[in-house]
């Protein structure tokens, strides 16, 4: 287990520079840096020569990487066109962020894994069906048609929640927005858990617990239930990732400031420090989340080990 | 009595149609006996065995008639509730597939000691106690480690007799084994059906043995029921129906089973195939296949008839049972 896990880090390392490299390459290739800081008029060239010089936007791409790189190790992201360092940014955006998961992957797991459960076990009648039309529209509606909608109905027509989230962005502000973020991977998780269910319901082992004798809750949650997550698991934590990524149009929509907003912002101005900040930090988390996901299965499964 | 079965009669809805799977059904199990219900698959044997189990998928399976006495009460009137405590604590049953009828992601001390936590009210540590101690009982070596082990981690052998060491927990009056060793080597078969024997003799508990292997049969069994779609065919005490059978699927079963004297002949087997369940032939299901039959044997379903000749009781479900055991 402890070899499996140094192995799975060591493997991070050149996936890590991989995605590092090509972000730093694309966000580099696609413009000049310097053009955005000046609004809509050309930059007067000497202004525009001073600051290349001072940012390092001379030197040739693989020596700013390298700089960069060993500036990041040291824990430096660089600063911002606007003067404030990058970290500063993520300090501010990151724990937004991780509220509106926390918020999203709660929904997705109590309210996903119940209805899933629920339908997996009632298959065919008419909860089943229903709950089944209702993640086909969640999923088929795009986040932002949701979005807007809930915030035009709670939010402005009805006045239930603050139709734009404050800077501090707490946990009851975040409920809406939350939940409209994992909408489609609710829909998904719910129809993840009721097809594995339903599938498993039918298995030796859980005939041979209702031949036990034992309470049909004790036969759903320990016998059925357990067996029944592995797919779910992987899914969750592949989505931990995503979402993490930040909600770019549901930040938008509700005016939080996190990671997706930062991101988003970045981008528009062109501004390479943040945009590649921000992803070097992503992919971490990224492979994180998916290392833990494989762990959490043997936990699950003890049939997998890892050597 | 301790199980009586009297007329049971299942079937199932399914896109086809609905398959008559048990038509009839009736045998009865004392304390200390063992009853072997033998046929081959789709005959209704483990329908029936689910049934007195409780443990029948409704739906699509339905009960449309019958009774199933346990010590005098009807279990199909009790409620789900009664019929709980009854599973696993009265009677108890053993599967063919001991790898996919234990939970995979639970150690096997988890899952017998389930048995004193839910129906005892144990403690996690006392149950734990009692789940080595089983394990000792039905010789699994080293029972105070592997405890803590998940059923993979288990030779075949091993995990049947955790399989019955499960069974046996709270000491049930009747067992229920729905083959129990035809998942297994036949070096190991042999030491499970001793076990089995074993405890059953200690505890005198009633065993139906559900098998379509005659072998099994002959060393374990006090009597037999054969059944054919659904139906008890002929029933006898096992050497009687060694000897003489009184039904010609009963015969052409006992001519099926390979003979070392007889090496390099070519085997016997029954013309034909069993009969679908949603459309089982009218008159006796067994006449397609059946070399003696005659015009009302195509009409008639034959009841199942008295053919007792000694004290022990014998019946059978043919026209011409006469001819067939004398002749």
């Amino acid at each position: 287990m402890g070899r499996y896990v140094v192995r799975r880090l060591l493997q991070m390392i050149p996936v890590f520079v991989g995605a590092t490299l090509l972000i730093f390459l694309m966000v580099n290739v696609m413009g000049d840096p310097i053009a955005g800081l000046c609004g809509d008029r050309e930059c007067d060239p000497a202004t525009a020569a001073q600051l290349r010089r001072e940012f390092g936007l001379d030197k040739p791409v693989w020596q700013q990487y390298l700089t960069y790189m060993g500036n990041v190790f040291t824990g430096d992201f660089g600063t911002a066109f606007n003067g404030q360092p990058v970290t500063e940014l993520m300090g501010t955006a990151f724990p937004v962020t991780v509220r509106l998961t926390i918020v999203a992957i709660v929904a997705e797991v109590v309210i996903g894994i119940t209805l899933g459960v629920v339908t997996g076990l009632r298959r065919g009648r008419p909860v089943d069906t229903s709950v089944l039309v209702l993640t086909l529209v969640v999923i088929s509606v795009p986040t932002f048609v949701t979005g807007l909608l809930l915030q035009l109905l709670l939010g402005v027509k009805w006045e239930w929640i603050r139709p734009s989230v404050s800077p501090e962005a707490p946990f009851d502000e975040l409920i809406v927005p939350g939940l409209v973020l994992a909408s489609v991977s609710l829909a998904y998780v719910t129809r993840l858990t009721r097809t594995s269910i339903a599938e498993n319901r039918r298995s030796d082992y859980v005939r041979t617990a209702i031949a036990k004798g034992l309470p049909r809750h004790r036969v759903i949650t320990r016998h059925l239930l357990r067996n029944s997550l592995i797919p779910v698991v992987t899914f969750i934590g592949t989505d931990i990732g995503a979402l993490m990524g930040g909600a770019i149009v549901t930040e938008r929509i509700f005016n939080i400031h996190g990671v997706g907003y930062q991101l988003y912002q970045g981008i528009l101005r062109q501004n390479t420090q943040t945009v590649v900040g921000f992803v070097t930090v992503l992919v971490l988390v990224f492979l994180v989340a998916n290392l833990l996901v494989d762990l959490l299965y043997a936990v699950l499964d003890p049939r997998i080990r890892y050597a | 009595m301790l199980l009586e079965v009297r007329d049971l009669h299942v079937e199932f809805h399914t896109r086809d149609g609905v398959a008559k799977a048990v038509n009839g059904v009736s045998y009865a199990v004392d304390a200390g006996e063992t009853l072997a219900v033998l046929g081959e698959s789709g005959s209704g044997k483990s329908v029936t065995a689910q049934t007195v189990m409780g443990i029948l998928d409704v739906p699509p399976g339905r009960i449309t008639a019958g009774e199933v006495l346990f010590e005098g009460r009807d279990l199909l009137k009790l409620k789900e509730e009664e019929r709980r405590k009854v599973r696993g604590a009265e009677m108890a049953m053993i599967f063919q597939d001991a790898l996919s009828s234990l939970n995979p992601v639970l150690t096997v001390g988890d899952q017998l000691g389930e048995m004193f936590t839910v129906h005892r009210g144990m403690s996690r540590k006392d149950a734990r106690a009692k789940a080595v101690e089983l394990m000792d009982r039905v010789r699994i070596p080293a029972a105070g480690e592997r405890v803590k082990q998940y059923p993979h981690q288990f030779s075949g052998g091993m995990r049947q007799r955790i399989m019955i060491a499960m069974a046996m927990a709270l000491e049930p009056k009747l067992i229920i084994a729905d083959e129990p060793t035809t998942a297994l080597d036949v070096t190991v078969q042999a030491q499970v059906m001793d076990l089995l024997a074993e405890l059953q003799r200690e505890f005198r508990m009633g065993l139906i043995l559900i098998t379509h292997d005659l072998g099994v049969v002959a060393d374990v069994a006090d009597r037999i029921a054969v059944m054919y779609a659904g139906r008890i065919v002929e029933t006898a005490p096992v050497h009687d129906l060694y000897k003489a059978p009184a039904h010609p699927y009963t015969r052409g079963l006992l001519d099926s089973i390979p003979r070392l004297d007889q090496k390099g002949r070519e085997l016997y087997a029954i013309k034909g195939l069993p009969p679908s369940l949603t459309r089982i032939p009218p008159g006796c299901a067994f006449h397609p296949r059946c070399p003696m039959a005659q015009e009302v044997c195509r009409t008639d379903v034959p009841p199942l008839y008295d053919v007792t000749e000694s004290d022990a009781e014998r019946g059978s479900a043919c026209h011409f049972w006469r001819e067939c055991l004398h002749g």
